[in-house]
């Protein structure tokens, strides 16, 4: 169609000169330390477990570690770990040469995160095959373990958070959906290690639902402070 | 000139000339888009201001060594979206085609009095512009973007929050109804500058 390659050939028009508030700006220019994503990462990841072991000390290790399967706690335990790690640095580091974060990727990993973990307490626990109207009934005890993990969260949100301040002009609700995915899974983390229930229905849905809790609260809040 | 990411990396060193000659490499390509999505010079300048001024309040969040245009091109859209949500404003559109050709100089930067100047028949992009703006404002970006300012599909989805594929959706809805739109616009008196073999 010429008359769009007509257009498209067009020279781009002459800008207006500074804003007078640019200008004053201008005027008191100072160097900026810029966004170095790696490092981060690294501030995220370190100060988060430390507040998440913390949490474990005041609060103890589970009193049935010893009679749990090795192989189901340590697997468990790094599926809640990757679960931690992936989607912070996807919500975190661009890919080279980018300023922004893969917020789609990122928002796509909270997403798998949160059905993954519920779908996998269900699924797979150390527990006796619970009734599942006893499992049920039961829920409303979980409570006290969504509040433990969502205050897990909170850390890695809010510093995540303060990180990406300016760099997510779009996208800024997935890469906070995968703040609080990271997040909450560090608080599953925290309660596969602090609490003693075993049964499918406590772990995937109370455990497992911090995730999801914990993304949904993060993307409706953290791109207000991150815009 | 020093390309874009040198001159921003200046800047965020406290090089105010860097900042004015990122201005001056960035600002026209960024106005050219922004006068295509809001159809209205001192809106377009208005948001033209405001992009670089939220560049200039986040340059702590650029990465050294990466490309800043994508990003400011992205600062540019959510500003333009903002803006037009705030004021719940449909895009202004030209009604009468007698002040086509001076729409068209304004795109190019061009007075009223240079308008032979103006590459192309001044009606036809006149039309082309009407035209434009008849398009929903995803397709208009998206064709703005891909067809207009020669960015691939995966930057255009970069820069307007998308995917990839939707982007390409949109290009390609808003390119066919672009065709339609200039099928049936009337014809309108050749001028002296007119490219042969329009549609």
């Amino acid at each position: 169609m010429s008359t769009i390659d007509d257009l498209a050939k067009l020279p781009p028009p002459a800008p207006p000169a500074l804003s007078a508030l640019l200008e004053a700006e201008l005027a008191q220019l100072a160097p900026v330390a810029t966004r170095r994503p790696l490092r981060q990462l690294a501030v995220l990841l370190a100060v988060s477990l430390i507040y998440g072991a913390g949490f474990i000390a005041v609060l103890t290790m589970r009193r049935n570690l010893h009679e749990l399967p090795m192989g189901w706690l340590t697997s468990v335990g790094l599926l809640w770990l990757a679960g931690f790690v992936v989607p912070l640095y996807l919500a975190t580091v661009p890919r080279p040469g980018a300023v922004a974060p893969r917020w789609r990727l990122a928002g796509i990993t909270s997403v798998i995160a949160a059905v993954g973990f519920i779908g996998l307490g269900l699924a797979l626990h150390p527990g006796e095959a619970v009734p599942l109207a006893v499992g049920w009934s039961n829920l409303p005890r979980g409570y006290g373990c969504l509040e433990l993990g969502l205050a897990t969260a909170i850390v890695p949100i809010v510093l995540g958070a303060i990180f990406l301040r300016g760099a997510l002009p779009v996208g800024s609700r997935w890469a906070a959906a995968a703040l609080g995915a990271g997040g909450g899974s560090l608080g599953g983390l925290m309660l596969h290690l602090h609490c003693p229930v075993t049964d499918g229905v406590h772990v995937g849905l109370v455990h497992g639902g911090v995730v999801g809790v914990a993304a949904l609260l993060a993307a409706a809040v953290v791109p207000r402070a991150v815009d | 000139m020093a390309d874009a990411k040198d001159l921003m990396q200046r800047y965020c060193d406290g090089d105010a000339g860097a900042f004015r000659e990122l201005y001056a490499l960035v600002a026209p390509r960024l106005l050219g888009y922004l006068l295509k999505m809001a159809r209205e010079r001192a809106l377009a300048d208005d948001l033209l201001q405001q992009t670089f001024l939220k560049v200039h309040r986040a340059r702590a969040a650029y990465v050294r060594g990466a490309d800043p245009l994508p990003w400011i091109y992205a600062i540019a859209h959510r500003t333009f979206i903002d803006e037009t949500r705030k004021h719940k404003r449909a895009v202004v559109r030209v009604g009468d085609s007698d002040e086509l050709p001076e729409v068209v100089a304004g795109l190019t930067g061009e007075s009223a009095d240079q308008r032979d100047e103006v590459r192309g028949d001044p009606a036809l992009l006149g039309a082309a512009l009407d035209a434009l703006a008849e398009l929903p404002a995803q397709q208009r970006e998206a064709v703005v973007l891909t067809k207009l300012d020669g960015k691939s599909i995966a930057e255009a989805a970069e820069i307007a929050g998308t995917t990839s594929g939707a982007m390409k959706v949109r290009a390609h809805r808003g390119y066919e109804a672009l065709r339609k739109l200039l099928g049936r616009a009337p014809a309108r008196p050749a001028s002296k500058a007119s490219a042969g073999g329009e549609p």
